[in-house]
Order: C-alpha cells, then sequence, then structure tokens
C-alpha cells in the first residue's frame, strides 16, 4: 500500500487552485505557526522532492477545516494534509507524541493508552446498560476523552442523569467501546482508522440500535460522515437535548442570573452546520443571557484541540487561541463561556488559569449546564 | 553483518486489575494485552539501524506460544527481514531459554546479537548473558550505543550514576540493549500488514531434538501480592476535603 505524492495533485483537487489566499486567510494557526496552506497547495503542486513533507508545519493544522470551507475553487486543502501525514506515518515518521496515541490506539483502542479494563469506571455508581448484554433503543457513544480524562467524565454523567430523567431508552458499550478514529485518520493513520471503522460498524450493527448519541463533535463527525456502512441515524447531543427541552421531556427550574458565551465547536459547527442547537440551549436555562462573541457560528475561531493537536507538542509559538477566546469571552462580560465538545472544555480550561482569570471565567459543557439546572 | 535479536511477547501490567491464577504460580492473563518488550523493541530498531549502515540481515527469534507470532510480525514491520518462533517449554527458566536458543542460533550464521536488558513481565535480565556464555561468545550488558568497525564492536554501557563504560568488543558478540539506545519509530498498521507477507518460520522443541525437560536450576514456587505496607494513609472525602486533610497534614509535619 505504497503512497506516491505525485497523484497527491490530482486526488486533492490542487490543480483547481487559483492562489487567491484565501485559506491562509482563515487559518487559526498560521500567526502561530509557519503553517501557509497557500505555499504549500502550490509547493506540493510542483513537488518532485519529497523533502517538502519533512517540513514540521504540516503538524501545526488543526483540521477545523475553514480552509477547505471557504476555499472558493473546491482545493481539498485539509485532505492534502491528512495525505501528506498518512505518507508520513507510513514511513514511520510522525512526531512522538503521536506514535505514542497511534500505538496505544492499536493495543488498548484510546490514544491515552488507558487500560480498556478502565473505560466505565466513570459510570460505576450509575445504573446503565451495557449494550451486548442487554438491548435499548439508544446507543450512547461515549468516547474516549469523555470515559477516561476526570474533567470530561463529568459530561458523561451529566448526560446520563438528563437522559434517565428523560426516560430515553438508551445504553454505552461498555469496556467494548473503542475510539471512534476520527483524531487517528486524521493523524495520519488510515490503515489504523480503517480498521477502527470497520471494528465499530460491526461491533454497532450487531447490537442492533435504532439511533446513536455522541458526547464529542468528533465521534459525531466521524460517524456521520466517515462511516459509510453504518446507516443508523447519529446526533450529537445537543441536537437531542432540544428536542427535550422542546417537548417538555426535561424541566429546567434552578439557575440564576449568569451571563454566558459560547464557544462552537470546529467539528460540530462549521463542519456540520449544528448551530442553533446548542444556541437554543443557553437561550432556554433559567437565568441564562446569552451574548455572542464577535466570531460565531463559521467564523468561530478553533481552539487548536483537534487534527491530533490534543497529543501533540510544539509546532507552533506565541499565545494560544483558547487564550484569546478565554480573554475575548471575558471582555464580553461572559461568567461562563460554555462548549460543548471535550477537546474545546480542555483546551479553554487550561487557557483560563494560564490566563489568570479563574476567578473571573469559567468553561462549561452545555451538558453540564443542563444537568445542574435540573 | 547478520544480527540476531532475540524478543519477547509480554502482557502489559501498568492500569490492570491483576489476580493469582488457582495454582498461585502465575497471574491471570486473559483479559490483559500484550505487546512486544518495550528493551527488545529498542534491540530490534537498532539491529535495524546496523543493518542500514552496514548492510547484512536482521532475523528475530521468539520462544512462546503461538500468539508470540503477533510480536514477530512487529519485527518484521521493523525492517527485520526473517522471523522464528520457538515453541515454548511447559516451564520457563531463564537457563533453560537461552539454551533453547543457543540450540537454534548456532546453525545460524551472526555477527551479532542483540537482545533486551531485561522482560518487563519476569525481569530476570539473564537470558542474553546466558546465552553469550553458552555461545562461548563476548558480551557487554546495559549497552546504550554501538559503533562497527573492522570486526569490533564499540560499545557503551550505561552505569550507575551517570557513568559509562566504554568497551572494544570483537565480534561476533552478544549485546543487551538498553532503553533510550535510538529513537524508536513508529510502525504503521499498513506496515505491520505488510509484513505478514515476509518470512516467518516456526520449530517444536521435539524437532530441536527436545525430548524431555533437564533439570531447571530454577522452578517458580508462587506468586503474590506485597503485603500492604503500613505506612500509607489514603485520604478520603471530596476533592476539597481531601485537599484540607493533606494540608493540616504537611502543616503538621513541617512543625
Amino acid at each position: 500500500m505504497k503512497i506516491d505524492p505525485k497523484t497527491f495533485v490530482k486526488d486533492y483537487n490542487l490543480l483547481v487552485c487559483i492562489q487567491c489566499g484565501t485559506c491562509t486567510g482563515g487559518c487559526p494557526v498560521k500567526f502561530r505557526s509557519p503553517l501557509n496552506m497557500r505555499r504549500l497547495v502550490r509547493q506540493t503542486h510542483f513537488a518532485s522532492d519529497p523533502s517538502l513533507f519533512k517540513k514540521p508545519e504540516w503538524w501545526a493544522c488543526t483540521t477545523c477545516s475553514t480552509c477547505s470551507l471557504r476555499c472558493p475553487a473546491g482545493v481539498k486543502n485539509v485532505e492534502l494534509i491528512l495525505g501528506v501525514r498518512n505518507y508520513l506515518a507510513n514511513q514511520g515518521e510522525v512526531p512522538s507524541t503521536i506514535r505514542e496515541a497511534l500505538e496505544n490506539t492499536l493495543l488498548h483502542g484510546n490514544p491515552w493508552g488507558r487500560f480498556r479494563d478502565r473505560r466505565i469506571d466513570w459510570a460505576k455508581d450509575l445504573d446503565i446498560k451495557i449494550l451486548g448484554e442487554e438491548t435499548a433503543e439508544i446507543l450512547f457513544f461515549v468516547g474516549c476523552a469523555p470515559s477516561y480524562d476526570p474533567r470530561v467524565q463529568n459530561i458523561s454523567i451529566s448526560l446520563v442523569k438528563i437522559f434517565s430523567m428523560a426516560g430515553l431508552d438508551f445504553g454505552i458499550l461498555g469496556k467494548k467501546e473503542s475510539c471512534c478514529g476520527n483524531e487517528i485518520r486524521r493523524m495520519g493513520e488510515q490503515a489504523l482508522f480503517r480498521k477502527l471503522l470497520r471494528d465499530n460498524t460491526n461491533l454497532i450493527k450487531k447490537i442492533g440500535v435504532k439511533r446513536i448519541i455522541t458526547i464529542s463533535p468528533h465521534c459525531y463527525n466521524a460517524f456521520k460522515n466517515e462511516y459509510p456502512e453504518l446507516t443508523i441515524p447519529v446526533y450529537h447531543y445537543t441536537q437531542v437535548l432540544v428536542d427535550l427541552i422542546e417537548t417538555g421531556k426535561i424541566e429546567m427550574r434552578n439557575g440564576s442570573e449568569t451571563p454566558v458565551t459560547y464557544q462552537d465547536p470546529c467539528f460540530l459547527g462549521k463542519q456540520n452546520g449544528v448551530f442553533e442547537e446548542p444556541r437554543k440551549i443557553l437561550s432556554s436555562l433559567p437565568g441564562v443571557t446569552f451574548t455572542e462573541m464577535e466570531r460565531s457560528r463559521e467564523r468561530s475561531l478553533c481552539c487548536e484541540g483537534g487534527g491530533g493537536r490534543m497529543w501533540t507538542e510544539g509546532f507552533t509559538e506565541g499565545i494560544r487561541n483558547a487564550e484569546i477566546r478565554v480573554r475575548e469571552a471575558n471582555r464580553l462580560g461572559a461568567k461562563v463561556l460554555a462548549t460543548s465538545c471535550p477537546f474545546c472544555l480542555l483546551t479553554l480550561e487550561d487557557a483560563v488559569k494560564t490566563s489568570g482569570l479563574s476567578d473571573q471565567i469559567v468553561v462549561k459543557d452545555i451538558a453540564e449546564l443542563v444537568a445542574d439546572s435540573l | 553483518m547478520n544480527i540476531i535479536v532475540c524478543v519477547k511477547r509480554v502482557p502489559k501490567t501498568a492500569e490492570a486489575d491483576l489476580f493469582i491464577e488457582k495454582d498461585g504460580k502465575d497471574i491471570k492473563k486473559d483479559h490483559l494485552v500484550f505487546a512486544l518488550n518495550d528493551w527488545d523493541s529498542y534491540a530490534v530498531r537498532e539491529a535495524v539501524l546496523i543493518k542500514e549502515r552496514y548492510g547484512g540481515e536482521v532475523m528475530a527469534i521468539t520462544v512462546g506460544p503461538e500468539d508470540s507470532k503477533e510480536v514477530l510480525t512487529r519485527c518484521l514491520a521493523m525492517g527485520a527481514d526473517r522471523a522464528l518462533r520457538i515453541e515454548e517449554p511447559p516451564c520457563f527458566d531463564a537457563l533453560l531459554i537461552a539454551k533453547i536458543l543457543a540450540r537454534v542460533i548456532q546453525g545460524q550464521p551472526f555477527d551479532l546479537i542483540l537482545t533486551g536488558v531485561q522482560t518487563e513481565d519476569d525481569g530476570w535480565g539473564q537470558v542474553g548473558v546466558s546465552l553469550a556464555q553458552l555461545l562461548g561468545i563476548p558480551h557487554a550488558s546495559i549497552v546504550n550505543r554501538i559503533e562497527i568497525e573492522n570486526g569490533k564492536a564499540r560499545v557503551k554501557r550505561e552505569l550507575e550514576g551517570g557513568l559509562e563504560e566504554l568497551l572494544e568488543v570483537r565480534l561476533p558478540a552478544l549485546f543487551t540493549i538498553q532503553t533510550g539506545i535510538n529513537e524508536p519509530k513508529y510502525v504503521s498498521l499498513a506496515a505491520i500488514l505488510e509484513a505478514e507477507e515476509k518470512e516467518m518460520k516456526e520449530v517444536g522443541l521435539e524437532e530441536l531434538g527436545w525430548t524431555s525437560m533437564e533439570s531447571l536450576y530454577a522452578t517458580l514456587d508462587q506468586v503474590s501480592f506485597p503485603p500492604a505496607g503500613k505506612m500509607a494513609e489514603i485520604l478520603k472525602g471530596s476533592p476539597e476535603e481531601i485537599v484540607n486533610q493533606l494540608t493540616e497534614i504537611i502543616k503538621k509535619k513541617k512543625g
């Protein structure tokens, strides 16, 4: 399965590039790294020397996809990045932290290398159906970060509380759940992604559910767009919560006067067009005044947690986007910066600490805000 | 430069719940995941790097059950040219493993044998050096650098206290490899799938002329968990309560 970089021009539609620079203009890491999409497209176009692919900036991209979505000509910029990373991964030339994340996923089914036996420790005290042993209408696909990360586990617990209160018939895959592969593909390991895709599709088909709900927009994106044989409808949890609120299945009673703003996760918002649901939920929370940040929806600034950046050190310098974002929210007067993605939650919460704003603003996932208001 | 690397498939236990088998002689392994022993992984990478510089061939050998073939496939994906699995004896003893390896290796042309310093599971650290003794070749242990010149190897050994020992060893020789000797390279799933096409042979103990086990130098009597210590105090409560308790303890200790 050798990759020939000569096919990149055709594979990623590089010939149609008009060098307008829209890609570079919208890139969220262009000030933080030498990554210059317009130049890379041009250089790949003329590349006869694979040393081009040794440039470290190929690893700076967060795969937020602003460039591809804005390209007026239809160049597949992000897919080019993934193609180059795949070429490098096949030669074993990936940054050491990404190597570990990929090896961990093959061995343990998650990029952090946490043990499979520990995957449902967060649910120890909760009464949740394990699909395969029991049946349910809905698969609640938890994902790796919400299973293992002590901070993100609170989203999983909050959602179980909400779903149970609403009387949803749901279950989890338990220890059999593995990484969805969204980030794996973006770190360049396409063969490993295909293995996860095959294994997960077979497992999910076998348990016979009617719907899938994900916590992470990254899992949502993978199942919705990159699992061709998985035809079961997939929802991000914000889409489900809106429905539960509108049909009166949950009632949000508690809350205090709080100014809230919202960070659109790239894989939920700009890549999959889920903009309204999170805003509807936030606006219906008791006491909440919702204000938009200047850059929102399609123009939302990437938190830099995607595209394998959660497992990458370096390749960027200067102030992190998450910190810019937290300061922006703080200037707006928001006391809560809400989001609906585990990676956004972690990067933004770090940024609150590094910018010394811990006493002025907190980062919360929408699921936590809803659960607290019940 | 023909290089033989001896490797082992080991269970990963860092975060696993461990249980002891009924007979008390091993831990239960059915729920564990297995991988190539970390030290061996550096040894294979080093062998491949030496091959890339000086030419030759790398052969990976393991003594282990059928499932051990998966770590041999990994070695092939890392750049080894061929692999051999030797059937495992009913009981494990470092010297016995070395004897089995010696019998197989005696029939092979080689300039260099590399093993890991030790394994992550049993940690005897004896197979490599015993094998060198049985083959009658010089050895160096805990090696963190190898340079080959005129049929000799200049190797550095990592000693305690940050000391390094520089040795000149004539080849053929055996070195036990320390982690950190090289920068590991990512082994892609595509490379692993491709490596399944490479040569992998298997040999039984009977074929090697091993009809009955010799008396063992060491037999495993019992495995057990170390008794819980008395010095540790586990704090209980919410994170806030734990922090308060901990601050009190630190304040008290500080006096």
